[in-house]
């Protein structure tokens, strides 16, 4: 059994003796001087592939690494940080999490957890339940009603007017603002829609045999069924809640009633003004990217443990288009 | 092969026998319905409503967060053509919506504005950089990961590259200022402070989409050539197609109409720059951008939230953007309708 035999080059050596045929066959086909002109291009492509690919890693490493590691420094020491904290010391936490900046921190965190679940729950459970009859297929007007919904999706009146509405419901500087304009979601209505369609019509069936009410149906038997697409739904919104501050930017002010109103997205992008820091502070001047860096990497925890979901969802069928479905 | 961009193509026929299979579930009333004489369109829809009538209350909460919170904005495009006279503190919001006068100035002061167009001009030069770099590094990097022979190991870094999408603008910037910064970053060193230079802001804004966005973006891409069919690749070989035909003649073509409806997208958003990003980045330098750099969210935000002075003037922009937004979606869904028998919602 010589495997290096060049005359059998990547070919099964035992056909060798039995069948001169089918020797002869492979040979041809193994002499094709594509064939080996290929494997040496292919070597190379696969090297400058990794490498590239390698690069890109890297490239996405080294900055949460290094600001990673900031969170961990001391001030005075932060242009050595390459890959991990030169003078570590947890002085920043201390000062985000339980010191000075403890207060803002965690009203912020409280906020953006309110607003998270609220919307979180609210959104899915209500677009949900009007993705349900919508995906009967003979439902009455419903062309009309999804137009209803779609319209939203396409033309927005801008933001003075939505603002306007807010002032009137005299919701500004104020967390709700935020929560009840991110419930309407079309985007997770049309996912749900589609997915209910596919449901068969033939369990549903069974289950009004069995005496099950609307309600029922769709709590007992619809949702249980839909723990796929609702997981993905919940997850977009999770991490949109977490990480947006667009709307708070519109409605929440920087005012005193505006500061106890701040989710964190919004909070972190408040600490990116440094200007805002006490002056007389020196540790705090001198530390004030590393108390950034803190507080950072403290709100992405919660999106840390969302992770393993991603990983999951990438591991798995790749279902739900990042955009659309 | 269970990709949903895939299936799509497929769907009137997936739909079709979806129909079919329902028949057999539907009500007895309603296929006797079915064979009766059409019952004429208002008494068929009754009838419908009847059967439905008790998941019709399920529609209600969706559609009145959706009555409250984008259809009532939309009234508001009426103080668009309010008069100058409008001031918010002579009356509440209502008062002044029934009070003054009428006017289509507004809108003509929009094409007069010099900081529109040069907002305009801005966001469409970021945007058409950012169609030429992030959208085909995207697909670049799915073809690579998918030419990976270990295919963990490409999921494994397709895992890594998507982590910065899970980071808010906030932070990412936060990052790169501190990583740019002479004075705390490693980089900035040799560098210089180059996230408070003029000349750097497009490019930046581009780079941080890319880093942000590409991994994220190229999941899409990726999972349309993992679902290709292995034997065409199979058969290409024997052919004596290389690494390097085979992408361009076999991974390309079957990807093409992802990419095309991903155009298409991107192309329909071409007004929208991100505000957060872009609004982000010119606050964590407060005072160093001057207007040379607004884009056309930002100064749409500036003018209506932080300014607040011409509200009448500011509705009107909102509402010509988002009348320009609503066209270019209305076009690039048409050209998805007509080539690729598939709406973009």
């Amino acid at each position: 059994m010589d495997e290096m035999d060049p005359k059998t080059f990547g070919g099964d050596p035992s056909v060798d003796s039995a069948a001169p045929a089918a020797v002869k066959k492979k040979r041809l086909f193994q002499k094709n001087p594509n064939k080996i002109k290929e494997s040496k291009f292919d070597i190379f492509l696969n090297i400058l592939n990794l490498t590239i690919l390698f690069l890109g890693v890297i490239l996405i490493i080294f900055p949460l690494l290094n600001y990673f590691s900031l969170a961990f420094n001391n001030g005075n020491s932060n242009l050595k940080v390459v890959f991990y904290p030169v003078d570590p010391t947890f002085k920043a936490f201390e000062y985000v999490l339980a010191g000075e900046g403890a207060l803002d921190f965690w009203r912020a965190f409280g906020n953006s957890v309110l607003l998270t679940v609220v919307v979180t729950v609210v959104s899915n459970l209500v677009e949900a339940m009007a993705a349900y009859p919508l995906s009967k297929r003979d439902f009455p007007f419903k062309s009309g009603i999804m137009m209803y919904f779609i319209i939203t999706m396409l033309f927005s009146a801008g933001i003075v007017p939505i603002y306007l509405l807010m002032s009137m419901f005299n919701l500004l500087d104020n967390i709700w603002s935020v929560i009840l304009i991110s419930i309407s979601n079309v985007t997770h209505l049309l996912y749900f829609k589609t997915f209910f369609e596919g449901i068969s019509p033939d369990i549903e069936e069974a289950a009004r045999l069995d005496g099950a009410n609307e309600l029922q149906m769709f709590f007992l038997i619809i949702v249980p069924m839909s723990l796929p697409i609702i997981g993905s739904c919940c997850f977009f919104t999770i991490v949109g809640c977490w990480n947006g501050y667009g709307s708070a930017l519109m409605f929440i002010s920087q005012s005193a009633r505006g500061k106890a109103a701040q989710p964190l997205a919004y909070y972190l992008y408040l600490m990116l003004q440094s200007d805002t820091l006490d002056k007389n502070n020196a540790w705090l001047m001198a530390n004030a990217k590393n108390v950034e860096a803190a507080a950072m990497v403290a709100s992405i925890i919660p999106i840390i443990c969302m992770y393993p979901y991603v990983v999951k969802y990438i591991k798995g069928g790749l279902q739900l288009g990042s955009v659309k479905g | 092969m269970e990709d949903r961009i895939y299936q799509t193509s497929e769907s009137p026929a997936v739909q079709a026998a979806g129909e079919t299979a329902s028949l057999p579930g539907e009500l007895p009333a309603a296929s006797a319905a079915h064979r009766h004489e059409e019952p004429g369109f208002w008494k068929g829809q009754w009838k419908r409503v009847k059967k439905y009538r008790r998941i019709l209350f399920f529609l209600l909460p969706a559609a009145t967060f959706t009555l409250i919170f984008s259809y009532l904005p939309m009234l508001g495009v009426l103080f668009a053509f309010k008069g100058p006279e409008f001031d918010l503190t002579r009356g509440d919001v209502l008062w002044n919506l029934t009070h003054g006068s009428w006017t289509f100035a507004n809108f003509g002061k929009i094409f007069v504005d010099d900081s529109f167009w040069s907002a305009v001009g801005n966001t469409l030069i970021i945007n058409v950089i950012r169609l030429f770099i992030c959208f085909p590094l995207s697909i670049i990097i799915a073809v690579q990961l998918s030419e990976l022979k270990n295919q963990t190991l490409s999921k494994v870094i397709l895992i890594i590259l998507t982590i910065p999408n899970f980071l808010s603008w906030a932070i990412v910037i936060g990052i790169w200022s501190g990583l740019l910064n002479p004075d705390t970053g490693f980089l900035g060193q040799f560098t210089g402070y180059i996230m408070a230079q003029d000349a750097w802001f497009k490019p930046l804004a581009v780079f941080f989409s890319a880093w942000k966005g590409a991994g994220w973006g190229c999941i899409l891409f990726y999972s349309a050539i993992v679902s290709i069919d292995k034997t065409y690749y199979e058969s290409a070989t024997l052919e004596g197609a290389n690494r390097l035909q085979k992408m361009w003649y076999l991974t390309l073509p079957s990807i093409l109409p992802t990419i095309a409806l991903m155009l298409v997208l991107n192309i329909s958003g071409m007004m929208a720059t991100g505000f957060e990003q872009i609004w982000t980045m010119m606050q964590s330098n407060p005072g160093v951008f001057p207007d040379s750099q607004i884009v056309l969210d930002t100064y749409i935000y500036q003018v209506s939230v932080v300014h607040r002075t011409d509200i009448p003037f500011a509705t009107a922009l909102g509402v010509f953007n988002g009348a320009i937004a609503l066209a270019l979606m209305l076009i690039g869904n048409a050209i998805t309708t007509k080539t690729m028998k598939r709406g973009l919602w």
